[in-house]
């Protein structure tokens, strides 16, 4: 176990390195200067030497190479450094912005397991039943419906209309407590829609396979209670599936709960990612993928490690 | 366009303002609201500011946010006519000399009165070498600035500036308190920073000290970012904020029927199309081509379909609404007719039209929506426009690269009077706000002089000569005035959009804002 | 499931949907004549209309033209990437599975590299590079995908290559590229193709997601995603607009999510029956008392069983009587398909689903309550008596073991459902009973995974565990098929020793298709056919002087030695041409009678009878005695 996770994590570190390289190197061919954005946001005007004095400013009149090379030393001295459109502290703002993506995502991959995985397992036990047809055609429905349709609709209704919820926004835990689940319910839900029908959907498929396997019927003739076939030699057995693609869908939503929360306003990491993106503001752009590429690979180690337990004939290599 | 001339003309010699007229007019609602002044005004931005630095322009929102902080010597009132604001009056010695009395009740946030020696360090900060300041180049003709006493300070031009009084109203003039930086400043607004967190709300609490007694209204303003413009209505329609700007213009009905909101808009910014004429083979070069396009597209049909018929068509020159000069002319616009437009295109050489990309942007749907339309009304004389839509980012690259046959784009001057499109048009200032490799020096003398003319009747009739060159060289097609529109929560009260290319400095009036 | 076999039923609605979802876009210009990008402006938002079905849209263009042309757009768009990514990303993950090494690191750090670009960030460079448009837009998906793809492909195909077939046949030599392609593929075809409807409807999404930032198909060209762009800042006024694509969307990825459950459930049978583990409840047609003779511990009595819906129901088994007693093993024999694993599943109420007894008696003595009718007794009753009073040892001792649970947890589970007791007794019990199977280090053992352990050990497992609760009645269903020659004898001789030595007498029923091991255990045995018994009596009675010339051809088929016999797994006869009948298919008359090789017109005329030739034996042929020992 100890070596291998010493080899896993040094080939995290390679990874990383890798990542940190092929970013760097995209957005250096990806058109659009920082400077020159900063100075014309919203369509105004601005002059060539106003652009040049701020590119010496933000450190952009440097060789690329001379720039790589800084952000290998700064990486590897954990040194996100800081933003190059206003300055601040890279390391600080993901830090007040990764909690809330994961937490919206914690919350979401809850709701979608509560719900996704008991009607799963119903749909697959009761295959074709009318429960199975209607809820498949639920579920289809949840994973078709883009989420700023659900978003937008959610918030007419519960924001516009009913004005049970807020709009969208965001409070801090400690400052409000009421107020911050109140804003955390419609993104929350929102997410959860799809990852939802995706564990239904894994969980149904796996249930149907793992209940014919011929240990369910050993289980059956030991005279087990069905409750406790469908649990330990049934569900048991699904669940290996159904967590590699939920882990790989969580490490996914990292970086993608950005239409949830441009609609919602939810000021998570990927709103951080895209308005760096927009702004080309290089070093946060970079710290942010990184960051989500890190926890990625964490989440990647912590399925195979919690595929191996749950089937022990995986071996950890 | 309506306007006529005898207002706040230039040539008014001096102009004594606010003391006498302000407190009288400000009495009384400081005395109405002194009970409501805890209420905070939670305004809605249409993005958050990538930066706030006093001279740096990083857009709409961060100067919203800087006219909370910070103050220059002069502003816009509530009717958007100029004011003193840490300037109590001003006076203009010769056509090439200002001097400016200070308010002796103006202090920094930091206790520190505000000085002659401040407003020195902020003009000479903003045009000295290598400062990325917005008015830069604007403020080039200023020669020197003294501090002729405490309160007093002389400004010297290199000559004539029929705008200095609206440059320096501008949100990116502001003083700063001597030895502040881009980063650390210390202005005299009527608000100072609480907190804030990037990207998501900046809260600002009133300074209590601003020179303008009982105001501000309110115990401050905590702006909101909300970048989606759908989200952005619906928080206020639920509550979530009082104010908002940048009303989505499918919502101006809703606006309108509604009982608990209001909204206060003016026709202001405007959109045209820019061509790259850097290339003499392309059919873009040729003014006819583009007069051409000037005549091919119905713009009612833009405003319709990209602005919820919020808007005027514009036919010719940009004067701006509230402009001192009537220079509106049948003869010089470009009508919708594609009959004339086939025939200049045939004149051209190119009876069966051409193919071309229209460059826009997805980033913002006025911009893609507008190119839409425009490729519609072009493809019926034989353009074939392809559209390209990168993000913003890649847009603005594009336009200042060249990498594009016809772009789409919108802005507003920033005060009414011709000379606002001077950065526009003037082949000094290249940018992607301009077509690509236009050159004009009939085009840029006339803005020249227009600028350094004080007297109204000459400076007018350089402008009648410079609607019909850009009618002639068409350095852009324009296509109209869209509506901009602050929308409210009923119990708002004061707040009211500017006319005409001010409505960006509508901000001003939050000072006379105040929530019930 | 062959892939060349004609398009199963179940397939034939899912197919005809997905070829309309699919062929309706591109008849487009058959559909409408407008063309979806022609504006109309003053008519904007114009409600449907005879010229304009769906009405008109933001600039008054044709909605349905757009719906149509966007459909195009959008199902090429998402179906070329997913396949992309599905090829690629399989190809990744089984090359990664099968070659390890290298080849594994290579693959699985290649796709965690791609999958630590957030996808629109990925999508929002990969357009700034390229500039937005439907080929930049099958790029981004299908270098967004194709991880998910590799990463499902090597857990899955990992898993698949640990089983035993697989390793069987690496080690037989194989070639890899037919292990993959014929043996780990259609594994892992199931949940592959989950994905690549998720994958597929998800691509619809993403689209919309992209063109909703603007990165997606660059207008006028319609898209769904575009339409969705457009309509929902009108939404509350113009609802009409966002919800037409919706429904595309909707009915769209529904039908690719339809289409790919029938599709894996036609490539992988297993998940798609009625399912094994749903139990058909035993019913009772007698109207006598259950009654058994004392020393008798089940039986049988005109059991029936038929499938099918009940119009036209097939006969799977008639007219089984069997009895089985305290201390004595009887053997039912036959060819697959003859009725004897059914037969013994009805005795343990394990009937799946889709089997229905249509008549008969199934008793049992029970421990507790004496006699029990099963067709009376409950679900939950026939859970307490099965591992109870009635256990049973299956076929594959490598599948029969859940591969997740710990062995000791497997035999304490099988204790406790019966007899509450505290853990630590329970395991020294479990303990002790593997040691009376022979297992080595039981201690041990205990605290193993099924997979540490050879199959002849399984199977000591599943006997261990079979006898946990001192049932009287234990099933074996061939018990030795899967296992080599030496096991096979090693496993028998246990068996022997347990009856033996067996407290309270325990009555073994032991199913084979090998009469070898058959003469060498059995007191009784009971020949079948087709459904049907077709001869009974001591096994010295019916082994020396076969009566049914199917006894006598099942016994032909035994070559000199019984060790070869043992290690083959092919159970057809060897000395008689053809197979059995299948159950919908039986001449009419003697089901035999296609095989008999004394076949005369009258076995085609009716049934024959079950008939005593002697106190002790009886046969279903009606040229028994003609019948000469050979």
């Amino acid at each position: 176990m100890t070596a291998f996770l010493l080899r896993r994590s040094l080939a995290a570190l390679v990874m990383l390195l890798v990542v940190g390289t092929i970013i760097f190197s995209l957005l250096i061919i990806v058109p659009g200067d920082p400077a020159e954005l900063l100075l014309t946001t919203g369509g105004g005007t601005t002059t060539p030497e106003a652009v040049a004095a701020l590119r010496e400013t933000m450190g952009l009149d440097q060789p690329v190479l001379i720039q790589y090379l800084q952000f290998l030393g700064d990486t590897l001295r954990l040194n996100f450094g800081t933003s190059i459109i206003d300055g601040t502290e890279i390391s600080q703002a993901i830090g007040l912005r990764l909690p809330r993506t994961l937490e919206l995502i914690a919350a979401a991959a809850i709701l979608a397991l509560a719900i996704g995985i008991p009607s799963g397992t119903y749909a697959a036990l009761r295959a074709g039943s009318a429960f199975d047809v209607i809820t498949s055609g639920i579920m289809a429905l949840l994973t078709s419906v883009p989420v700023f349709v659900v978003g937008t609709l959610f918030i007419y209704v519960f924001a516009q209309i009913l004005k049970i919820l807020p709009a969208g926004g965001y409070t801090a835990l400690s400052d409000d407590p009421a107020a911050h689940f109140r804003a955390l319910i419609l993104p929350a839900v929102s997410v959860s829609l799809n990852l939802m029908a995706i564990v239904f959907r894994m969980t149904r498929a796996s249930v149907l396979e793992m209940r014919s396997h011929d240990w369910v019927r050993t289980a059956t003739a030991k005279g087990l209670r069905r409750k406790l076939v469908i649990r330990r030699h049934i569900l048991r057995n699904a669940m290996g599936p159904v967590i590699t693609v939920v882990g790989l869908q969580l490490g996914i939503l990292l970086g993608s709960t950005v239409l949830v929360e441009f609609v919602y306003n939810w000021p998570g990491l990927s709103g951080l990612l895209v308005t760096a993106v927009e702004q080309r503001d290089y070093p946060t752009v970079r710290a942010i993928i990184l960051t989500v590429a890190a926890i990625f690979i964490v989440i990647n180690l912590a399925i195979d490690i919690l595929y191996s337990v749950l089937d022990p004939r995986i071996r950890l290599k | 366009m309506k306007n006529d001339h005898k207002q706040n003309g230039v040539d008014r010699r001096t102009v004594l303002m606010s003391m006498g007229a302000g407190v009288t007019a400000l009495a009384m609602p400081n005395f109405v609201y002194a009970q409501a002044s805890d209420k905070v005004l939670r305004f809605g931005l249409s993005t958050f500011p990538p930066s706030v630095k006093p001279h740096d322009n990083t857009g709409q929102a961060a100067n919203t946010v800087k006219l909370m902080m910070l103050r220059g010597l002069t502003g816009y009132d509530a009717d958007g006519k100029l004011s003193g604001e840490l300037a109590e009056s001003w006076e203009m010695v010769d056509p090439q000399t200002y001097v400016f009395q200070l308010r002796d009740n103006a202090v920094f946030h930091n206790g520190n009165p505000v000085m002659a020696k401040d407003v020195v360090f902020s003009l000479n900060k903003i045009t000295a070498e290598g400062s990325s300041a917005f008015l830069k180049s604007d403020l080039s003709s200023i020669a020197s600035v003294t501090a002729l006493a405490d309160k007093t300070v002389e400004i010297k031009l290199s000559s004539p500036s029929a705008v200095l009084l609206d440059l320096l109203a501008n949100f990116n003039a502001n003083i700063i308190a001597e030895g502040s930086t881009d980063e650390e400043f210390v202005g005299a607004g009527p608000f100072k920073m609480k907190s804030q967190e990037r990207g998501v709300f900046i809260e600002l609490e009133r300074f209590d000290d601003f020179y303008e007694a009982g105001k501000p209204m309110v115990a401050g303003v905590k702006f909101i970012a909300y970048g989606d413009e759908n989200l952005r209505y619906a928080a206020l329609e639920a509550g979530d904020v009082d104010l908002i700007e940048y009303l989505p213009w499918q919502n101006f009905d809703a606006v309108d029927a509604s009982s608990t909101l209001k909204m206060s808009s003016a026709v202001g910014p405007f959109m045209f199309l820019l061509f790259n004429v850097t290339n003499p083979d392309s059919p873009l070069a040729n003014p006819k081509v583009r007069q051409a396009i000037g005549y091919a597209v119905k713009r009612q049909d833009v405003v319709d379909a990209a602005f919820a018929g919020r808007g005027e068509p514009l036919l010719g020159f940009p004067n701006p609404p509230g402009s001192p000069f009537d220079l509106s002319d049948p003869s010089r616009e470009w009508s919708y007719d594609p009959e004339k437009a086939k025939a200049l295109l045939a004149e051209a050489g190119y009876p069966n039209g051409f193919d071309c990309t229209l460059l826009a942007t997805s980033t913002y749907g006025m911009h893609q929506d507008t190119a839409s339309v425009v490729a519609a009304y072009l493809q019926m004389i034989g353009i074939n426009a392809k559209l390209d839509l990168p993000d913003w980012g890649s847009r603005v690259t594009a336009g200042k690269e060249g990498k594009y046959d016809i772009a789409v784009h919108g802005t507003a001057g920033y005060y009414n009077d011709p000379d606002s499109v001077y950065t526009l048009l003037h082949s000094d200032n290249p940018s992607y706000l301009q077509s690509f490799g236009f050159k004009s020096e009939n085009i840029d003398g006339l803005l020249e002089r227009g600028r350094q003319e004080t007297d109204v009747k000459k400076r007018k009739a350089i402008y009648e000569e410079l609607a019909t060159a850009y009618f002639e060289e068409v350095p852009q097609v324009p296509l109209n005035w869209r509506q901009q529109a602050y929308a409210m929560a009923n119990n708002v009260q004061g707040f009211n959009a500017y006319p005409g290319f001010l409505t960006f400095a509508s901000p001003y009036v939050v000072d006379d804002t105040s929530v019930e | 499931m062959n892939m060349s076999l004609p398009i199963p039923k179940r397939m034939v609605f899912p197919s005809i949907l997905l070829i309309l979802l699919i062929v309706t876009p591109f008849a487009a210009p058959l559909i409408t004549g407008d063309d979806p990008t022609a504006m109309a402006i003053p008519q904007r938002f114009a409600a449907p209309s005879f010229e304009h079905w769906l009405g008109q849209d933001e600039f008054g263009r044709d909605r349905l033209a757009r719906i149509l042309y966007g459909g195009q757009v959008s199902l090429t768009v998402a179906f070329v990437a997913t396949t992309i990514a599905a090829v690629v990303g399989t190809l990744f993950g089984l090359i990664g599975a099968y070659f390890r090494g290298p080849f594994e690191f290579f693959t699985t750090r290649l796709a965690d590299v791609v999958v630590c670009f957030p996808p629109i960030l990925l999508a929002l460079l990969v357009v700034t590079l390229f500039g937005p448009g439907a080929v930049t837009l099958i790029a981004v998906l299908s270098v967004l995908y194709f991880p998910a793809f590799a990463r499902i492909a090597f857990a899955e195909a990992l898993r698949v290559s640990a089983l035993d077939f697989v390793e069987a046949s690496r080690a037989l030599g194989t070639p890899s590229r037919r292990i993959v392609l014929r043996t780990v593929l259609p594994n892992i075809a199931g949940p592959l193709s989950i994905q690549y409807s998720l994958t597929a409807a998800a691509a619809i999404t993403i689209e919309s997601g992209l063109s909703f930032l603007g990165l997606g198909v660059v207008p006028p060209a319609p898209s769904w995603g575009q339409m969705i762009r457009g309509a929902r800042a009108f939404m509350n006024q113009e609802p009409l607009g966002i919800l037409i694509p919706c429904i595309a969307l909707t009915l769209t990825i529904y039908i690719i999510n339809f289409f790919c459950d029938r599709l894996r459930d036609a490539l992988d049978p297993k998940g798609a029956q009625g399912a094994k583990d749903a139990i058909s409840q035993p019913v009772t047609t007698s109207q006598k008392a259950p009654d058994l003779p004392s020393d008798a511990v089940a039986s049988v009595r005109d059991l029936r069983l038929v499938t099918g819906p009940a119009s036209q129901s097939v006969d799977l088994i008639a007219d089984v009587s069997l009895t089985l007693r305290a201390n004595e093993c009887t053997a039912l024999v036959g060819e697959s398909g003859s009725g004897k694993s059914l037969t013994s599943l009805a005795l343990m109420g394990l009937l799946p689903d889709v089997i229905r007894q249509e008549n008969g008696q199934l008793l049992l003595r029970s421990k507790s309550d004496g006699v029990v009718d099963l067709g009376k007794t409950t679900a939950q009753g026939l859970e307490k008596l099965r591992g109870n009073d009635i256990a049973m040892i299956f076929q594959e001792p490598m599948t029969s073991l859940n591969p997740v649970h710990k062995i000791g947890f497997q035999m304490v589970e099988a204790i406790l459902a019966h007899r509450p007791m505290p853990k630590d007794q329970a395991r020294n019990e479990a303990i002790e009973l593997l040691e009376l199977v022979g297992i080595n280090e039981a201690a041990r053992r205990f605290d193993g995974y099924p997979h540490e352990l050879s199959g002849g050990m399984r199977q000591r497992v599943m006997i261990a565990m079979a006898l946990s609760c001192q049932p009287k009645l234990l099933i074996a269903d061939e018990p030795t098929t899967a296992l080599d020659v030496t096991i096979q004898a090693e496993v028998i001789e246990l068996l022997q020793r347990l009856q033996r030595e067996y407290a309270d007498g325990l009555g073994l029923l032991f199913i084979s298709h090998n009469l070898g091991i058959v003469s060498e255990i059995a007191d009784r045995v009971v020949v079948m056919y087709s459904g049907k018994i077709v001869e009974e009596g001591p096994t010295d009675v019916v082994l020396n002087a076969p009566k049914h010339p199917y006894t006598r051809a099942l016994m032909g088929s035994m070559p000199a030695a019984h060790t070869d016999l043992h290690s083959s797994r092919n159970d057809r006869l060897a000395a008689i041409s053809g197979t059995p009948p299948l159950p919908m298919a039986r001449p009419s008359g003697c089901a035999f009678r296609d095989r008999c090789p004394m076949a005369i017109a009258a076995c085609a005329e009716h049934i024959p009878s079950l008939d005593n030739v002697s106190d002790v034996h009886s046969v279903r042929c009606i040229r028994a005695d003609e019948v000469v020992t050979a």
